[in-house]
């Protein structure tokens, strides 16, 4: 009977690491949950502010591999045609007007109101981040999420998710003195066909910003192939033109 | 009647500027209604976009300096001087299939005591653009190429016309130009490599500006991305300019620190020099031009942007004294005997080679603006200093803008100008300018 218990106990212990939960694997997942490796989208973001007045604006994005992102304003009329470009941690910004990219910072926004650049042309946690810990919950899970480099706009993550699809329900956004800059709320999960079924909105608040408020909405988000010619300085002025 | 129209200008800006005022409701986030449909997601073959300002300018004149004396020997009865400007710019687009037509017009009207009304229209930019793949861009027509990487110079933008100093985003109007874009994208150290060759013809037709007689101008800009760095490298030749090589890189050192720069020489430049009596004389050399500068980004979210450029083209102190000396005997001469000889001749070099901006060698530009400060969203204020390292002369330029409501903006800006006698700012013809514009699109 005790060579039994022995065995089962030892069985156990050796199995527990394959149970064991891998952070980083998991955020990978969130990832791919939240939308395809390459994809194309639309977005309106929206600034309230105390009052409860209300600035609109409307992007087009698209995504490719793990580093290249481009996007372009198509409302309101003030923005319209701004693009961005983002390879990795290099930014870059193209306004009609001024008539060249320039170099921007992840930090700095493009809108102006509580979303950053960062947060516009996200490209993958996982490319950014290293999961620290994962605490489990009732719910699911929170993963703690320390940046990679110190030119990422977050220094450190609290991310809770959620459910048997692995999507993020809330997520603290931390500088690197420990600071609260953002919290960002997923909301609606929707399914947006082609088997990417994942939140439509995105709201944010910040204490920095006390009484704003941030939305975002996500449309007709799709997988789409790319070539890379599209994610360089001389493209910007013609992003648009990607749209079908 | 212009007192008034000023004075109403102002109150509206600052009734508009003070934030809740026009939004005085007080409505919870929760129980705003949000639209979820996005319309913008349906692609039209057409776009149109339209920007509508109204502005207003007062110039305090300086009526003991060279450049006013110049103008108004006999003095000027008013000591301000006031612009009203209508101004009208529109875009619009139409692409089928390949081919995408582009156009930008601007039209200006305006008013002031010299001129009353008068108006000014332009194309700035008209033309055919090809495009038959990501990789590759065919552009005919009047086409703006913003080269270079400097925010308030650009000695590398050999296809452009001068940037305003005191307006350095400002659009600019291109030239006929047969342009393109070659694009290929690697992976590994070198990311990204494009080729943009540029043939700008010259007749007495189009492009005149570069010369009377008829010539093809040829060009050329290759960039490269690899390193984490931008790099072009540039040229321009012709038969009847001056050619031309440059190369410009930027590069962010951190999240938050960016640094660039530009370097041209440009061969056999012709410099037009006058001694105190007027003669004229040509010197020809290579001049060199440069530019470094950063852009610096604070947790505050305070944006520094400071460049140092070196103008090889530009007048050394010596000859703008000369220049100015010429100024002050004509004047002289002009009280005393009536005779407009030397004032003239001053007046004709004035507008063709000196009385520019920049016209001197070694520069410093620095603005610094602060985003979004008391939490007041869409409102940016900025200072702006330009010194003149030569004569230690320059200008100090306070500046706000605002965007309150969507789609309108208003902006605020007073500039003085500092600098002792016989110095490019202290000489000029005003020694104080209060600019505020009200800008709508749609």
């Amino acid at each position: 009977m005790k060579k039994i218990l022995l065995i089962v106990f030892m069985s156990l212990c050796i199995s527990a690491p394959a149970f064991a939960l891998d952070g980083n694997e998991m955020l990978k997942k969130v990832d791919r949950n939240l939308n395809p490796e390459s994809y194309e989208m639309y977005r309106k973001l929206i600034d309230i502010e105390p009052d409860g007045s209300k600035k609109e604006f409307v992007m087009y994005a698209v995504k490719k591999d793990k580093e290249k992102m481009a996007s372009v304003f198509l409302s309101p009329a003030s923005e319209k045609g701004r693009s961005t470009l983002r390879i990795g941690e290099n930014m870059w910004l193209y306004i009609p007007n001024v008539g060249k990219p320039i170099r921007i910072t992840s930090l700095q926004s493009v809108t102006g109101g509580v979303f950053n650049n960062s947060d516009i042309m996200r490209l993958d946690y996982s490319l950014e981040y290293n999961c620290e810990k994962v605490e489990a919950t009732d719910k699911g899970h929170i993963l703690h999420l320390k940046a990679k480099t110190n030119t990422v706009a977050y220094d450190r993550l609290k991310m809770w998710v959620y459910g048997k699809r692995l999507l993020p329900d809330k997520i603290e956004c931390f500088a690197s003195s420990g600071m609260l800059i953002k919290t960002i709320y997923y909301k609606k999960v929707k399914d947006f066909g082609g088997g990417i079924v994942r939140p439509a909105v995105i709201e944010t608040d910040s204490p920095l910003y006390k009484g704003y408020k941030s939305i975002m909405i996500f449309a007709k988000v799709k997988a789409k192939d790319l070539p890379d010619e599209v994610f360089t300085l001389n493209y910007m002025s013609k992003v648009e033109g990607l749209r079908q | 009647m212009k007192l008034s129209l000023c004075t109403l200008f102002y109150l509206i800006f600052i009734y508009i500027s003070i934030p809740g005022f026009i939004y005085a409701e007080d409505k919870s986030s929760e129980t705003i209604d949000f639209d979820f449909e996005i319309p913008e997601v349906e692609k039209k073959p057409y776009s149109f976009n339209a920007e509508f300002k109204i502005s207003e300018t007062i110039k305090g004149f300086d009526e003991d300096s060279l450049l006013f004396q110049q103008r108004y020997p006999n003095g000027n009865d008013d000591d301000t001087f006031y612009q009203t400007d209508l101004n009208l710019k529109v875009e619009g687009s139409y692409q089928v299939s390949i081919v995408k037509l582009y156009a930008r017009l601007n039209g200006d009207l305006y008013y002031n005591d010299d001129e009353d009304w008068e108006n000014d229209r332009r194309t700035e930019e008209a033309y055919i653009s090809f495009l038959p793949g990501p990789s590759i861009t065919l552009d005919a027509g009047k086409k703006v190429l913003k080269w270079g990487k400097g925010y308030a110079w650009n000695p590398t933008a050999f296809f452009s016309r001068p940037k305003d100093i005191e307006d350095p985003d400002a659009t600019l109007e291109g030239y006929y130009v047969v342009t393109g874009d070659l694009i290929k994208s690697m992976d590994g150290v070198l990311k990204t490599i494009a080729l943009t060759p540029v043939i700008l013809p010259v007749s007495r037709h189009i492009n005149d500006e570069w010369g009377m007689e008829r010539d093809t101008i040829w060009g050329g800009k290759i960039y490269f991305f690899a390193f984490d760095t931008d790099l072009d490298i540039m040229f321009l030749s012709g038969e009847e300019v001056e050619d031309r090589f440059g190369i410009d890189f930027s590069k962010n050192i951190s999240a938050n620190f960016e640094i660039h720069g530009e370097a041209a020489i440009v061969l056999d430049h012709v410099k037009y020099i006058t001694d105190q009596q007027g003669n004229l004389t040509e010197k020809k050399y290579d001049a060199i031009n440069f530019l470094l500068g950063i852009r610096y980004l604070t947790s505050h979210d305070t944006t520094y942007i400071f460049e140092y450029f070196r103008n090889g083209q530009g007048y050394s102190s010596d000859e703008m004294e000369d220049y100015f000396t010429l100024i002050e005997d004509g004047y002289q001469d002009y009280i005393s005997s009536g005779s407009m000889a030397d004032l003239g001749t001053s007046r004709q070099y004035g507008s063709q080679f000196y009385n520019q901006q920049t016209v001197m060698k070694d520069y410093l530009y620095l603005k610094v603006s602060q985003k979004e400060p008391f939490d007041i969203l869409y409102f940016t204020p900025s200072v702006v200093c330009i010194y003149n390292i030569n004569d230690k002369s320059g200008s100090i330029t306070p500046q706000i803008t605002y965007t309150p409501i969507t789609n309108l903006e208003l902006e605020l800006k007073a500039t003085f100008l500092l600098g002792k006698d016989y110095t490019e700012f202290g000489e000029k013809l005003n020694d104080y300018k209060v600019y505020a514009a009200v800008k709508y699109y749609f």
